[in-house]
């Protein structure tokens, strides 16, 4: 790679002086600018296919001090000398997948995560959508996983007991050029083999989608793409690890690592110092300080904040099935890293807008802002315009984990020996999981082997996970039985999104130990509807205390430090 | 299958109202979804619950009480704890309900919903920020602080004067909270003007008027508000911001009516009210649906939800007849007219009309025409939207009542 003529035309396009150097395997850039959207920029002109390098973007923003990362407020000695066949570095889809696919084999795993529950980065805060893999053009790991994990969801889902639904997807197009370019499309499904693609007539298109016949020449539609609940699922995943002997420890956080030239020796965390056999890196948008702790920097991760809407499922004028926009040059000048997003239907039938896409510097900033969910909802106005504004019923952040090079990076590190990387798991990460879990496991078998350990299957392994109890899902005599079991669930606790009692208290004990209110919210739906806990919550929060017989005031939101409430009202 | 002729569904003021009144001759259910009666009445220790009514100062339980002993005293059957899951509508209300027993079918001749309000969220409003603990509606406050006995936080920014709010900010203080201020977006105060004086005024609590909270702070609890001043249509301006330190945030910014079983029985809603439009009997245009109390529209006193109650228990165990509807129109600056129509049918000789302004107005004339003969008129001083204004109107004089408005003027 000529790296002086791309330094050259960074100067000449940012102004910017900039130094690069190259390695075996990275481009490392280093200098100053006062835009960090021109750092994304610089590091994304050194990306190249071709080389295969990774690029590591030591560009610092002018006057900007990178905040300290989120740490629980939690220091003990829990894990203290404990040592591990493998421990998992991360608790979103990738870690908690891995990990349950990891317990297939009989070994010691460990998974810890910082906050207090799994799924509380990006796989707590995406739509849900399972991809086919369409608006991928090349050949790359993403798309090698997009499509075998896609075929694989259903079954997934049924093992783990998660609602999951193939209703298919609709890329509408809005005039007669962009259908005929839209026949593109066709070709690429036939070459990625991606099944039930096909062009779609506006009469048909406005037959199963009323809300976009005023603008719809024909659609492409995508029959294989899927919705699931992108936290139940990653939860289940978690729980049936559990369920087949992992552990996970939650409020747990890598502080640093001791290693060598070839070997982390030893991980120190909020509650002690671990070691492990095998370690794998599942660490999100952390993924690439995770493997500087470990010696073994050779790619950055830049935050890209995305924002969802979430809309009152009984609002008027909203779309019945996924639809978006088909892209047009303007729109993919516009942004090249999202397709731009869409409306989605998830399973819970909300109907979820969105997301937009921002690079952000700081890896942690879910906050929102009203331009975004003005940009958000403007731009699917485009796509339905009979929504309402006023259907907003909530939103939310989440921060995407791509590398430069815009490609998952799933691989056992070539320096580090007893390493793993699952990194750069941003969208489609969520389709893709159920495969590369598989491969990663193997990977981590492979990797033991070679250490001289003795790796065999898990004899005693059960992939069912028994989903928890969701009266609504049940027949008028399924929950008469049940109530008559344990009136309980009789007990409506929750009216927007009718939760009974009986199912809250089966939230709070679940397998994974996590007991909050968002804990409970994420599970079972109560406080996620219109009145967004308004009624129920009080009601949460005392039955949490009961059930883990503690004073109210140590209930938690989510994290440690998240106390609802401060204490008790004056006595008399 | 339990058959009634009238099921009630809602448990607080209006819907033990309706009982009451609809318990008299008729075969009655009420449908609590709480384990007691009372709804919201149960948190709302304050006084002032009655006046109108009783001509005494109530607190909330108290009120309620007097209701629930009355209640106990008719044939009235009640289910407590008892979520409505399914209505449907064919030739008689079928409504299946669960509850520690299981599931239950109930049907019924005629249905009033009494299913009080809700409050608007933090996403209604759109403040912006962190996801931290420490942001509570007033309502959820209010529960923490006299049902559980516990304090949300010690120093506390309330966002919204309306009533709730008010009431909150003098709660908390009493509870040994710091509250740092009232902030309104609006020009001028949403809640009662006794309640400025008895719940801020009496205890120094600062009021912010064209003043809201932009975005919150803070990485587990709140730790910080950002309060910006707003233009005259309440839009943040640039420049006006500080952050103000809190570790709670109360939100009393508006009630809206609870519809979502009207709306699935397709009940037609006033856009204005947020609430069924009705007749003077509280008849949705669904024959044999009725709504009253805050379902209907957001009241500010507890006396007139009940009273609106009764109007639809007493009519709802009347047998039915044949209707003709005319609508009533408003003109000039109102918030809102309850009721939208008129049955010409029945007895039109003592209706109840409520309504607000929709801005702070003086030297005002209300009149109420009949085919442009004047029917009744009333002349008001001051009229504020936070105070709801009632007049009783006899149209059985009026003749011809094809055409009927209801006008405020300067006068």
């Amino acid at each position: 790679m000529n790296l002086t003529k791309k330094i050259n035309a960074v100067y000449k396009k940012f102004g910017v002086k900039i130094t690069a150097a190259e390695d075996d395997r990275s481009v490392i850039l280093n200098g100053e600018c006062d835009d960090w959207q021109n750092i994304v920029k610089i590091g994304k002109m050194f990306a190249d296919k071709k080389s295969g390098k990774h690029i590591v973007n030591d560009i610092r923003l002018k006057g900007y001090e990178e905040k300290p990362p989120f740490l629980p407020a939690v220091n003990d000695k829990s894990l203290d000398g404990t040592a591990w066949d493998v421990v998992v570095i991360g608790g979103g889809i990738s870690g908690c997948s891995v990990a349950r696919e990891l317990s297939k084999y009989k070994l010691k795993i460990l998974l810890v995560e910082k906050h207090s529950d799994v799924a509380r980065g990006a796989s707590g805060a995406n739509d849900g959508m399972v991809h086919a893999g369409i608006d991928l053009k090349h050949k790359c790991k993403k798309l090698y996983y997009v499509t075998r994990g896609n075929a694989m969801y259903a079954d997934v889902c049924r093992d783990l007991g998660v609602e999951f639904e193939r209703k298919g997807q609709y890329v509408v197009f809005s005039s007669r050029f962009i259908k005929f370019c839209g026949r593109s499309y066709l070709m690429r499904a036939k070459k990625h083999n991606i099944p039930n693609v096909s062009v779609i007539s506006k009469k048909e298109i406005c037959k199963a989608e009323p809300t976009v016949k005023d603008y719809a020449v024909g659609a492409l539609k995508i029959a294989s793409t899927g919705a699931v609940s992108p936290y139940k699922l990653t939860i289940a995943y978690a729980e049936n690890a559990v369920q087949n002997g992992a552990a996970v420890s939650l409020n747990t956080a890598v502080l640093s690592m001791e290693h060598t030239d070839c070997e982390i020796l030893k991980i120190f965390t909020n509650r002690g110092v671990i070691s492990a056999e095998c370690i794998i890196n599942c660490a999100g948008v952390f993924a690439d300080k995770v493997a500087q702790m470990a010696g073994d920097r050779y790619f950055s991760i830049h935050p890209r904040k995305g924002v969802d809407l979430l809309m009152d499922s009984k609002g008027k004028g909203l779309p019945d099935n996924a639809i978006s926009l088909s892209p047009t040059f303007k729109t993919i000048k516009q942004n090249k890293n999202t397709k731009g997003g869409g409306i989605v239907k998830t399973v819970d039938g909300n109907i979820l807008l969105g997301p937009n896409a921002r690079e952000i510097p700081d890896r942690e900033d879910v906050t929102t802002e009203s331009r975004d969910v003005n940009e958000v909802f403007n731009k699917q106005l485009d796509c339905c315009p009979s929504m309402q504004r006023s259907n907003i019923i909530a939103y939310f952040a989440g921060v995407r984990a791509p590398t430069y090079e815009e490609d998952f990076i799933i691989e056992r590190s070539a320096k580090v020996k007893n390493l793993i990387h699952v990194a750069g798991i941003q969208s489609p990460g969520l389709t893709a999981a159920p495969a590369f879990s598989v491969d990663v496991a193997e990977m981590a078998a492979e990797l033991l082997k070679s250490r001289g350990k003795n790796v065999e299957l898990n004899a005693d392994f059960n992939p069912k996970r028994v989903a928890p109890v969701d009266i609504k899902s049940l027949t008028e005599n399924e929950l008469n039985e049940l109530i008559k079991s344990n009136p309980d669930y009789g007990k409506m606790i929750c009216r927007c999104e009718q939760v009974s009692l009986g199912e809250i208290k089966q939230a709070i004990n679940n397998p994974l130990g996590v007991a909050t209110i968002d804990g409970v919210k994420r599970r079972v739906r109560a406080g996620m509807g219109r009145c967004q806990g308004g009624f129920c919550m009080p009601n949460i929060l005392k039955t949490i205390a009961d059930e883990l017989n503690a004073d109210i005031s140590q209930v938690q939101k989510a994290d440690y430090g998240s106390n609802v409430v401060v204490g008790e009202i004056k006595r008399i | 299958m339990e058959r009634y002729d009238i099921i009630i569904i809602g448990g607080g003021p209006a819907g033990l109202a309706a009982a009451i009144k609809a318990g008299k001759d008729s075969k009655v259910l009420l449908i609590e979804r709480e384990q007691r009666l009372g709804g919201i009445l149960k948190q709302c220790i304050h006084d002032g619950f009655g006046v109108v009514r009783f001509g005494e100062k109530l607190s909330g339980p108290e009120y309620a009480d007097r209701f629930i002993k009355e209640l106990s005293e008719t044939n009235v059957q009640t289910a407590l704890f008892s979520f409505v899951t399914d209505i449907k509508h064919t030739d008689m209300f079928y409504i299946t309900y669960v509850c520690e027993q299981g599931v239950k079918q109930v049907t019924c001749d005629k249905l009033i919903l009494a299913t009080g309000c809700r409050e608007r969220t933090r996403n209604g409003i759109f403040i912006h920020g962190d996801r931290c603990a420490g942001v509570y509606t007033a309502g959820a406050a209010q529960n923490l602080v006299n049902m559980l006995g516990v304090m949300p936080g010690r120093k506390v920014v309330i966002l919204g004067s309306g009533d709730i709010g008010l009431i909150m900010a003098r709660r908390l203080t009493l509870e040994g909270a710091e509250v740092v201020g009232v902030y309104e977006a609006k020009p001028t105060p949403s809640g009662l003007t006794r309640n400025i004086h008895q719940c801020l005024h009496d205890f120094n609590i600062p009021l912010y008027l064209s003043t809201t909270v932009t975005r919150v702070f803070g990485s587990n609890r709140l730790e910080k508000a950002e309060i910006s001043q707003v233009d005259e249509k309440m839009r943040p301006i640039s420049g006006t911001e500080r952050l103000i330190d809190c570790d709670t945030l109360v939100l009393a910014v508006g009630l809206i009516p609870e519809n979502e079983l009207a709306g699935d029985l397709s009940v037609v809603l006033d856009a204005k009210t947020k609430g069924a439009a009705v007749d003077q009997n509280c008849q949705t245009l669904c024959d044999g649906i009725y709504a009253c109390g805050n379902a209907l529209h957001v009241n500010d006193l507890a006396d007139y939800v009940s009273e609106s109650g009764e109007t639809a228990g007493e009519h709802a165990s009347k047998p039915p007849h044949k209707r003709k509807l005319v609508n009533i129109a408003a003109k000039g600056k109102f918030l809102y007219v309850v009721p939208q129509m008129l049955d010409v049918n029945d007895d039109v000789s003592n209706v109840i009309m409520y309504f607000r302004a929709s801005e702070d107005l003086s030297n005002q004339r209300l009149t109420v025409t009949a085919n442009g003969r004047e029917v009744f008129s009333k002349r008001y001083l001051k009229l504020l939207p936070p105070e709801m204004e009632r007049i009783v109107v006899d149209f059985s004089q009026a003749g011809d009542l094809s055409n009927i408005t209801v006008a405020l003027e300067d006068k």
